[in-house]
């Protein structure tokens, strides 16, 4: 709560500093702007007297110009607020006009020279009502234009902001539903492992929060694993943008189970189930998948899995010892599966997982909406059915003999990979110091043939000599 | 066929207190945290803000760091990226202020809010 409220006070104090900051800044700019303006009318009238301050030129014309405005601005008021704002910010000017000067030409003459002579010419010359004229337009027109884009962009940013708040509690809501419903006092986490949540001790956080759309959860202390971690990744609510993008390309509230199997506990198994289109995807993507296991076809003669769904797995035996009858009957089978199973996503179990834990079963569900929690029940039921169902299961002599070549031959495969990474590695390093070596040579022998000709221009110049010598003796 | 097709959950308790590991985080480096658009567009509409002077991408760009920050996970991490963008924005204003108006010599009241 301490970061949200920090992230808060953040952005509102952005957003009023931007709005303050930017006031500030119009005002400065308009002085500026005066000054800017009434420079070469300096060169017209010269009235120097006023002022005993140091010599800045500038300064001095200050005052005039403030007058010169005034007397503009007096004899026909306009309607609009601006000249008048104008006139009232400069008449104290006219007073305590010293540190004016010194905050504002700053840099200023740098500016001035180039772009205005020939306006400031325009406007100080011609009669009043024409400048007036030409001035009013623009302060119709223009306000117009830009408040609109400030309107829409504030508004936008007020719902942004509120929506952020809203979409946050939303999203607590949900990983709180699921937390009440599958991990508290008598639920099925809590009957299945020793340890809840994600610190230790009695009353530990069940939920871990990252950032505002990930949740996780995390078990421990069960026969066969080592430990279970459920990430929900949900939908960011709290974004707007990301909100209304969603509007147009739907996505879904998901929750993944990682369970980390004991080693010993894991026989080799590599198996996955989803539906027909991810399965695909899954066996051309997913490593371990695509090297040990290919797409099952349906067997005959034996009740299996729903039409949406495709099996991929190592062998034909594993397939149909992991698909039970109690599975098909609870969720996968054809009259279960319309009922409960329409939030699974998919299940890949396997011993070859690239990273730490090398022996890991992973679920993945949608998440129903917070007051329909009881509907992925069943497919919660399935991950602790599948660490006991892996956790005893063993291949029979002649799939664990077909399995361990093809683990051997990955492994080397592995290896030669390595090798060849390793190797490649080496040569490039080898290909460098020799370029190095190279190079210096290259240097080395520029230097010596620079010597060499030296020596040779020498050699030349005394071989000259005595022939001039001679010449000369002659 | 040696597999057990048995399932005995709810014949013996399978918790194992003994076995509980505490959580451990994984560490994450820098690197493999995902991109963040939004702060990489807010950087960019920040930028065409002050090179064109062009008000609505000032504004965007705020929007976007709004999202930016609305999506940070990391406070340090992510802070330094928003603040760029922010600086842009900022960057922009200050640019307006001295020599945003080149059509007219006076313009006060329309720019107080940009």
């Amino acid at each position: 709560m301490d970061l949200s409220s920090f992230r808060l006070l953040f952005l509102l104090s952005l957003f009023v500093t931007h709005l303050s900051f930017s006031h500030v800044l119009a005002d400065s700019h308009f002085e500026g702007f005066d000054a800017e303006e009434d420079d070469p009318v300096e060169d017209d009238i010269l009235h120097h007297h006023s002022i005993p301050s140091p010599p800045v030129t500038q300064s001095d014309s200050q005052p005039l110009s403030d007058l010169e405005t005034k007397s503009h601005t007096d004899p026909n008021p306009v309607p609009t607020s601006d000249p008048p704002s104008q006139s009232d910010l400069q008449k104290p000017s006219t007073t305590s006009f010293d540190y004016w000067d010194e905050d504002e030409f700053e840099g200023l003459p740098i500016e001035q020279p180039p772009p205005e002579p020939p306006k400031v010419t325009e406007t100080a010359t011609p009669d009043d009502p024409e400048s007036k004229t030409t001035s009013k337009p623009q302060n119709a027109t223009v306000p117009k234009k830009s408040f609109t884009v400030e309107i829409a962009c504030g508004c936008f940013l007020i719902v942004f902001i509120v929506n952020y708040f809203t979409g946050k509690r939303e999203n607590e809501n949900l990983a709180l539903a699921w937390a009440a419903k599958f991990a508290t006092k008598g639920s099925i986490f809590e009957k299945n492992f020793s340890l809840l949540g994600v610190g230790e001790g009695e009353d530990s956080p069940l939920l871990l929060k990252e950032g505002q759309t990930v949740f996780k959860f995390y078990a421990s202390g069960r026969r066969y694993c080592q430990g279970l971690l459920a990430t929900m990744e949900l939908k960011s609510r709290h974004d707007l943008i990301s909100r209304l993008f969603n509007l147009v390309v739907p996505c879904k509230d998901e929750i993944t189970f990682e369970v980390y199997m004991n080693d010993e506990a894991m026989d080799q198994v590599v198996f996955a189930v989803a539906k027909k289109k991810a399965a695909k995807g899954m066996q051309k993507d997913v490593r371990d998948l695509q090297r040990f296991a290919g797409l099952m076809p349906t067997p005959s003669g034996r009740k299996w899995v729903v039409d949406e769904l495709s099996v991929i797995s190592e062998s034909k035996e594993v397939a149909g010892d992991l698909i039970t009858e109690t599975v098909l009957e609870q969720v996968f089978g054809d009259k279960a599966f319309e009922k409960y199973g329409k939030n699974f996503i998919s299940m890949h179990f396997s011993d070859q997982h690239p990273g730490m834990h090398r022996k890991m079963m992973l679920f993945k569900f949608a998440l129903p909406d917070a007051n329909h929690m009881a509907d992925i029940t069943r497919l919660v039921a399935l991950v602790p059915y599948y660490i006991d169902l892996i956790g005893r299961y063993k291949l029979s002599s002649q799939a664990r003999s077909k399995t361990e070549a093809a683990r051997v031959k990955a492994a080397q495969e592995a290896y030669k990979e390595l090798q060849n990474a390793r190797q490649e590695a080496l040569q490039r390093k080898k290909a460098e110091k020799k370029k190095m070596l190279e190079e210096a040579e290259a240097k080395l022998s520029a230097e010596a043939a620079r010597k060499r000709e030296a020596k040779d221009r020498a050699r030349q110049m005394k071989k000259g000599m005595p022939r001039m010598k001679m010449t000369r003796a002659h | 066929m040696s597999s057990h097709n048995n399932n005995s959950t709810s014949a013996n308790d399978p918790r194992q207190p003994s076995a509980a590991k505490p959580y451990v985080a994984q560490p994450v480096s820098p690197q493999d945290l995902p991109v963040d658009y939004s702060g990489f567009i807010a950087v960019i509409f920040g930028i065409a803000g002050v090179m064109f002077r062009y008000k609505l991408s000032s504004w965007l760009a705020i929007i976007f760091c709004a999202q930016s920050l609305a999506n940070m996970k990391n406070v340090e991490n992510d802070l330094k990226q928003i603040s760029m963008a922010m600086i842009f924005v900022r960057i922009r204003n200050i640019n307006n202020g001295n020599y945003g108006s080149i059509d007219g010599p006076v313009r006060p009241s329309n720019r107080w809010l940009d």
